[in-house]
């Protein structure tokens, strides 16, 4: 597997988090009432006052948990998470997707950010700008006011858009011209993605719309296509290094069905892939010297010649004992002469014989035993030339015997059977040795003859086979499915042979007689319904296979290793080949690694299509389109003289391009579509809520702490850049 | 983006044995922020348990529920506002409906969907009917045939389609 080794990027390493000390000149605000901005984000927590230039970040996640060395309870933020493997189990974060709804994690996270701005009065005594949901649900403003008002005592409360105060920031009005300005905003969130539609300055709520996709689905969806794509990968791929992955490899494609038709052939596939290494383990193989192996064989000798000499010992021993058993017992019954009957009872009770003819038994057997084992020693040298045994008995007539003889006729009787079954045997193995060697050269003369006829020949049996295997295998795959034919097929057999009349009623009666078995292929039925049958022919034909692919292989120029059937059933489509290289089994480095190439542009894709990843949703270009259509020809021109993207999935590339050539074809053509990005996509949601918090007009949109009282925590002032549900209207004076 | 006051680093941690040489403390105590003061914190205040445990779904339809109720609420206004006088306030059209969590939910797509290769996600113009997988050409049919179930099944989860066992 060749791969171009520039194109391949490492896993990034996490840097450890540094230590961040609470801020220590507090005394500047102090009493001074300095607006304070959180940008409450689904992923990140952005904290400042408004008069610094940019905002402390962290990841919105806390982790309370106890350290398992010294059992002292911590409590953790953001990146600090990451350095405790126990603390990332606890982790909570403030959202549940798109909606805040862990308030515990929320107060963990403002105490966070208050104790880092080094508020030490007591009370937070700022007016707070904070950001919230487009059309946040009302439960989550409720407990966030109760939280500002009641834990922190906070002066005011007012809550904002964040996409909104971004397009403010990148849209900026020199401080006395109010703001005015026109533009639809496309918010990409981490949960969700919204499109804002903002005339003269003021966010108009009632045509905002939300796509429930964002950063985090999509990456799920990567980490899916991820899964399903290597299904076997040896480590764990985790959503953190997906994101990255989304991140810096993935992009819109302008125009998807182009870039599918053109990804269909394979080379450009391959051209298009990145490939991201993860790490992995080389096996450590134990190089052993010439000596070293030389010693071990020796070793394995010496053992081998060790065991056989001790289990020649011990058979020698079991024989002497046999031999000496056996004199015994003969002694024993060379007794029963001498002996009167009883004493001879009560010898044979000492030896542990019940009568006569156990101890007869006992005799025969340790003779048998002696024998076969004289036997077996004494084969090493003469097995093979052993003279064809004599039967003289057979062939004397039976009047000429007494019974002694006769038995022992009897016995070589069968003897002989025996011998010349054997012999026979042999006579065929030998004659079909010759039919083959035969065989043989008559196909080496065939060959010799002609070899393309020859090899055609073997060829097409090698097909035949080939064939009868794949069939085997097809039928094999349909009976596993109940409702195919050969399924069926299968079971009216069954059901035939289960009924009793297989016969009709009428032949039965008119004489007509079962014939079932009559011809022999009427068992071939048992077989064809058993489906654990098959397996004796099967090896019969890859036997036959391996045979006819081994003489082809051996003789055939043309016929090469990728021929046989092995490398045909295992050989992979170009373009599968393109989509997911393979590598070579023992090659751990190319396992460890993710070749992305569709991927990069599907996972974006979703974007525009959420229903590819299952999500029942218009995509964002439907839903420009919609929003759009909403509004009268001037105002659409005004709006999408300036689409405006924010958040930090809008920095994937191709986005604007993508964008154009959705948002084009839909407008007249003589009407100007201009497509911007906010300078930090990041930041920006912030900066635009210090700038606004600077201004005169911010001290009129706040709740405060009197109106909370009378109105409880859902109300808010209705103002441009400002949610509308449970709105009151701004009272102008 | 460096802090404020990120260059004086302050030991300010607090050790909670008395062994007279406090151990080094871990990273992870480093991090933590337990042991700071929060003096800005009210006291006397004693959260909500029982609505801070609410979970999304009953979040949502509690959202839902309001919405309907406010509708009817305005129905019935406008009825009575109608009734006295006949004359309508004069109110701007933009700001009539008021946008909802739910209300403002991209609607389900009305265009036709493209079909998309469920194994590669090339363009998909076939779809195997024992699967029920959509594929690309004849070699990815062939993948698909030696696919097992549940990972065709996997393969349809990830399009969101949760096939029935037949």
């Amino acid at each position: 597997m060749e791969v171009d080794e520039s194109n391949i990027t490492f896993l990034p390493i996490q840097p450890l988090p540094t230590v961040q000390v609470p801020a220590t000149d507090y005394d500047d605000h102090r009493d001074a009432h300095t607006p304070l901005c959180i940008d409450n984000g689904s992923t990140h927590l952005r904290f400042g006052f408004c008069t610094s230039d940019t905002p402390r970040t962290g990841i919105n996640m806390v982790a309370k948990y106890k350290e398992r060395k010294t059992n002292k309870p911590l409590l953790l933020f953001g990146e600090g998470i990451d350095v405790e493997g126990g603390a990332r189990s606890q982790a909570k974060t403030p959202w549940e997707g798109d909606v805040l709804l862990n308030f515990d994690a929320l107060e963990n996270a403002l105490d966070y950010a208050f104790i880092h701005l080094g508020i030490d009065t007591p009370a937070v005594d700022h007016p707070i700008l904070m950001t919230e949901r487009l059309a946040s649900p009302l439960h989550s403003r409720a407990l966030t006011s109760e939280l500002m008002f009641e834990q922190y005592s906070v002066p005011s409360l007012a809550f904002c858009v964040d996409s909104v105060m971004s397009f403010y920031h990148n849209n900026l009005p020199s401080p006395p011209v109010p703001f005015r300005d026109d533009g639809l905003v496309v918010s990409f969130n981490t949960a969700s993605t919204s499109v804002i539609p903002i005339l003269d300055g003021k966010g108009i709520m009632s045509h905002a719309k939300r796509i429930n996709w964002g950063a985090s689905q999509a990456t799920d969806y990567l980490l899916k296509l991820i899964q399903l794509k290597y299904p076997t990968f040896p480590s764990r791929v985790t959503p953190t290094q997906c994101n990255w992955m989304l991140q810096n490899f993935c992009e819109f494609s302008p125009d998807y069905p182009a870039l599918l038709r053109k990804l269909k052939d394979p080379l450009n596939l391959r051209a298009s892939e990145r490939i991201i290494q993860f790490p992995y383990q080389v096996p450590v193989t134990e190089e052993k010297t010439e000596e070293e192996l030389a010693r071990i064989a020796e070793r394995k000798k010496e053992q081998g010649r060790k065991l056989q000499e001790l289990a020649a010992k011990s058979r020698m021993e079991k024989l002497v004992q046999k031999e000496t058993d056996l004199a015994h017992l003969l002694s024993v019954r060379e007794r029963k002469e001498e002996e009167s009957k009883r004493e001879w009872a009560d010898t044979l009770r000492e030896e542990g014989f019940a009568n006569d003819a156990a101890l007869e038994a006992a005799i025969k057997k340790l003779e048998a035993d002696l024998k076969k084992a004289r036997k077996k020693e004494a084969d090493g040298e003469d097995a093979e030339n052993e003279e064809p045994p004599s039967f003289p008995l057979v062939d004397v007539p039976d009047e000429d015997l007494d019974e002694e003889g006769l038995k022992e006729k009897k016995k070589q009787k069968l003897m002989k059977a025996g011998y010349e079954a054997r012999e026979r045997a042999k006579r065929e193995k030998e004659r079909e040795r010759e039919e083959r060697a035969a065989e043989e050269k008559r196909e080496e003369e065939e060959r010799d003859r002609d070899l393309s006829g020859w090899a055609t020949k073997m060829r097409r049996e090698q097909e035949t086979l080939m064939n009868r295997i794949k069939e085997r295998n097809r039928r094999r795959a349909a009976l596993t499915d109940r409702k195919s034919a050969a399924s069926q097929a299968r079971m009216k057999s069954i059901a035939n042979l289960a009924a009793d009349d297989r016969v009709p009623k009428k032949r039965r009666k008119a004489g007509g007689e079962d014939m079932f078995g009559a011809d022999d292929a009427d068992w071939a039925i048992y077989r064809k319904i058993n489906t654990a049958a098959a397996s004796s022919d099967e090896e019969e034909d890859f036997a036959a296979l391996a045979a006819v692919e081994q003489k082809l292989l051996a003789h055939d120029p043309t016929f090469t290793e990728e021929h046989t059937h092995a490398a045909l059933s295992s050989q992979r489509s170009a373009l599968m080949s393109a989509f997911r290289p393979a590598y070579d089994e023992g090659d751990p480095q190319g396992k460890a690694r993710i070749h992305l190439n569709i991927e990069r542009w599907r996972a974006c894709e979703a974007w525009f299509s959420p229903s590819m990843a299952g999500i029942d949703s218009a995509g964002l270009g439907e839903v420009l389109q919609n929003v759009l259509a909403r509004f009268s020809d001037a105002d659409k021109g005004r709006l999408v003289n300036n689409v405006f993207l924010t958040g930090a999935p809008s920095q994937l590339p191709g986005l604007r391009d993508r964008l154009h050539a959705t948002l084009r074809p839909i407008l007249p053509p003589e009407m100007p579509l201009e497509i911007v990005r906010a300078a930090d996509p990041v930041l920006d949601a912030w900066r635009g809520m210090a700038d606004f918090a600077k201004t005169d007009e911010f001290k009129k949109v706040g709740v405060t702490r009197a109106e909370y009282e009378e109105w409880g925590g859902e109300r808010v002032k209705r103002w441009w850049g400002g949610n509308w549900n449970a709105s009151v209207p701004l009272k102008e004076d | 983006m460096p802090p404020k006051g990120a260059g004086k680093r302050k030991n300010t941690t607090v050790y909670s044995d008395d062994s007279p040489t406090p151990p080094v403390p871990t990273l992870a105590e480093q991090l933590s922020y337990l042991q700071y003061p929060r003096p800005f914190k009210n006291p006397n205040y004693t959260k909500n348990t029982n609505r801070r445990t609410k979970n999304l779904k009953a979040v949502l339809t509690q959202e839902r529920e309001r919405e309907k109720n406010e509708r009817e609420r305005r129905r019935q206004e406008k009825e009575e506002n109608m009734d006295v006088d006949g004359e309508q306030p004069a109110e701007d059209p933009l700001e009539d409906d008021l946008p909802t969590y739910a209300s403002i939910e991209a609607p389900p797509s009305v265009l036709p969907q493209r079909r998309y290769c469920d194994i590669t996600g090339l363009e998909g113009p076939y779809t195997d009917p024992a699967t029920g997988l959509r594929y690309h050409d004849k070699s990815i049919y062939e993948l698909i045939r030696g696919l097992s179930a549940t990972a065709a099944k996997e393969y349809l989860s990830a399009r969101g389609v949760n096939p029935i066992v037949k």
